[in-house]
């Protein structure tokens, strides 16, 4: 897929032209904050002044909101197509949406489920199809440009508008801090000295097409011409120590490319010991460690649902300008392979580059962009997949294949721990889980014993593609409770953990051993076409051979759904 | 301690009697992972008024329950 137009708004610039110069002098919008919305805490991010939101807020549109609209009113001005047609897909990759407004509370406000503030956002602005959210912590941006890929290229839209986008509040800065994960000082990625990450606001916004009657190469012409998602399978916020999904990602998105052609790798980089040693690890297997890499971070912070769009952009934006740009905070080298790094901005006559992200949930993400590629025009990948089992669990039933079944008559307390007690019963760590991911443990183990077969072979070629309504809206209700009260302010790093829904991803595939492509969409609405579409899609555009789907969905002890099924690709 | 630990990690299958005193609370012991490690510094500070700056801090610490029964009450301000 081609990239059509772009923006990035983050503190230092309004569009992609201002903030590459903003950074290649220099420039960062990184300050100490004492006292900022009554966290006890100080903490060093990169955040919109109360100035910079006020000209951007939208009449009946939150701040995150408002966010999404300025960066993607921004990219659209310049683009040449009907963006309100029905061949147009909006794409919306966050890792908290509104969750500003969570008081523990407010239970039935819609605006907190992220595909109803998508949807808002869609409607805002013009677009008349379902947009989807990708909520897949971390890697979100790069997995929104994987889901463009997947329907772009089987030709299900014409265009994507794909936009990332967050805003910080007490509740993920106190939930980062309870994980003891930030830097109270500016971050310096790879370095020695480095002890974490800095907390960043940022939306940033590519529009694609696959449709080259179109794109129209120029000098400038860039395409995605991969990008690929693989769970470690290792720990849900630890990053594999052998970097394996990292690895994997990196293979699938560099086979049979000759890496000479690279500018540069742009790493994550969030500058917390165990991220940068893993991609160091990453790129000593994968043999990238003689090309020049760099990072981020020490510009911006970290954006999270902005991170993977905004650091492509800007990648791209440098390379067109002959440019690698340095890696600020970086001095001296701290992981154990000798990355081609440097604080200085370097110069590069490549016209290609990879981008890495690791996430919590074991979620790794690679992209590999190119400028004016060699056009090749084909029919269009496509693919189908059969059922081969279904799971159902509502609060009083469970079906497996259509069939009820028979469950022990002195069920007691939860219905789901009732039920891991009663099929399950192997894996105490099923007690640490939040709602969705206990639904999501049992509803996929109960398939897999119906499956049957050998478990818990590790296997690379089947994906974990999971979606929903409401996002994590249990784990951030628990979670709020844990920062309300100002007198007993005590986080759980716990809770916040499981307030990414795709942490359920990550718990299927460490407790199955999969390293295939992990997935979490939210929707506005349960809509099984567009699942069975996607889900379609993405067996169509990767080497899995079978994948583990369907709707997971937890509001309460009460009210909660899981539609899964296990399905094989046919071609 | 052990009753402690067992409510803020959902340790639910198991009992005081379950837990050697002595016994690695992380690896092979007990099998704790490090998001344990980083609520068991939550514990401290809520229940005891201790505050501990980073999970490497607790490392030393959290060896066994024997382990952090002591450092508490060393250094307990509540």
């Amino acid at each position: 897929m081609y990239i059509l137009s772009h923006n990035i708004v983050s503190p230092i610039g309004m569009t992609t032209e201002d903030n590459l110069q903003a950074v290649l002098h220099d420039s960062t919008a990184l300050c100490r904050y004492e006292g900022k919305w009554g966290l006890p805490d100080p903490f060093t991010a990169s955040l919109f002044s109360d100035e910079q939101m006020e000209r951007m807020m939208r009449q009946g549109l939150s701040r995150f909101e408002s966010l999404v609209v300025e960066s993607v009113e921004r990219s659209l001005q310049n683009v040449k197509f009907d963006f309100s047609a029905d061949d147009v897909i909006f794409i919306l990759s966050t890792t908290k949406a509104n969750v500003d407004q969570q008081t523990g509370n407010n239970e039935q406000e819609l605006s907190l489920y992220p595909g109803v503030s998508a949807q808002r956002i869609a409607r805002y602005i013009g677009f008349t199809t379902q947009p989807v959210v990708v909520c897949n912590a971390c890697i979100s941006g790069l997995a929104a440009l994987r889901l463009a890929a997947c329907l772009l290229n089987t030709s299900q839209y014409r265009y994507a508008v794909v936009c990332g986008a967050d805003v910080q509040s007490a509740f993920i800065v106190s939930g980062f801090q309870s994980l003891k994960a930030l830097s109270d000082d500016p971050c310096r990625p790879f370095d020695i000295e480095r002890i974490g990450l800095n907390l960043g606001e940022a939306a940033a916004t590519m529009v694609l097409t696959s449709d080259m009657d179109v794109t129209q190469p120029t000098e400038r012409c860039w395409q995605i011409s991969r990008v690929a998602v693989r769970n470690d399978a290792y720990h849900l916020s630890s990053p594999s120590k052998t970097a394996d999904g990292a690895f994997l990602a990196l293979n699938d998105v560099l086979e049979g490319f000759d890496t000479e052609n690279l500018a540069f790798i742009n790493m994550h980089g969030t500058a917390t010991m165990f991220n940068d040693q893993m991609e160091a690890v990453a790129l000593r297997r994968a043999g990238l460690t003689g090309i020049p890499a760099n990072g981020l971070k020490g510009y911006y912070g970290h954006t999270m649902g902005a991170a993977g769009i905004l650091e492509t952009i800007l990648s791209m934006a440098a390379a067109d300008e002959g440019i690698v740009l340095g890696t600020r905070g970086f001095e001296e080298l701290g992981v154990s392979a000798h990355l081609n790094l440097s604080p200085q901005h370097r110069t590069t006559s490549q016209s290609a580059f990879v981008k890495m992200i690791s996430g919590f949930g074991g979620g790794n993400a690679a992209l590999l962009a190119v400028r004016n590629p060699l056009i090749i025009t084909g029919n269009a990948p496509s693919t189908n997949f059969t059922i081969s089992h279904s799971v159902s669990i509502t609060p009083d039933s469970v079906t497996i294949d259509g069939k009820p079944l028979s469950l022990s008559e002195n069920l007691s307390g939860s219905f789901l721990t009732a039920l891991y007690k009663q099929f399950v019963n192997d894996y105490p760590k099923f007690y640490k889980m939040d709602l969705l991911a206990k639904l999501g443990f049992i509803a996929s183990d109960l398939l897999l014993q119906e499956e049957g077969g050998e478990r818990f072979t590790p296997r690379t070629d089947r994906a974990v593609i999971l979606f929903n309504r409401t996002a994590s809206i249990s784990a951030d209700r628990e979670y709020q409770k844990t920062i309300a009260d100002s007198d007993n302010f005590f986080p759980s790093p716990s809770l916040f953990i499981y307030t990414l829904p795709n942490i359920v991803t990550g718990e299927i595939a460490i407790r199955n051993r999969y390293q295939g492509e992990t997935e979490f969409y939210v929707l506005p609405d349960h809509c099984p076409e567009t699942i069975n579409r996607i889900v379609a899609a993405t067996l169509a555009t990767s080497s899995h051979k079978s994948v583990l789907f369907g709707w997971l969905d937890a509001v309460s002890e009460s009210d909660f759904q899981a539609n899964l099924f296990l399905a094989d690709k046919t071609e | 301690m052990k009753e402690q630990l067992i409510d803020v990690l959902n340790l639910e299958e198991m009992t005081p009697d379950d837990i050697d005193t002595d016994a690695p609370l992380f690896g092979d012991g007990l099998g704790l992972d490090s998001i344990d490690a980083l609520e068991i510094i939550v514990l401290l500070e809520k229940k005891y008024g201790i505050k501990l700056a980073n999970a490497a801090e607790g490392k030393a610490i959290f060896t066994s329950v024997r382990s952090i029964a002591d450092y508490v009450s060393k250094n307990r301000k509540k």
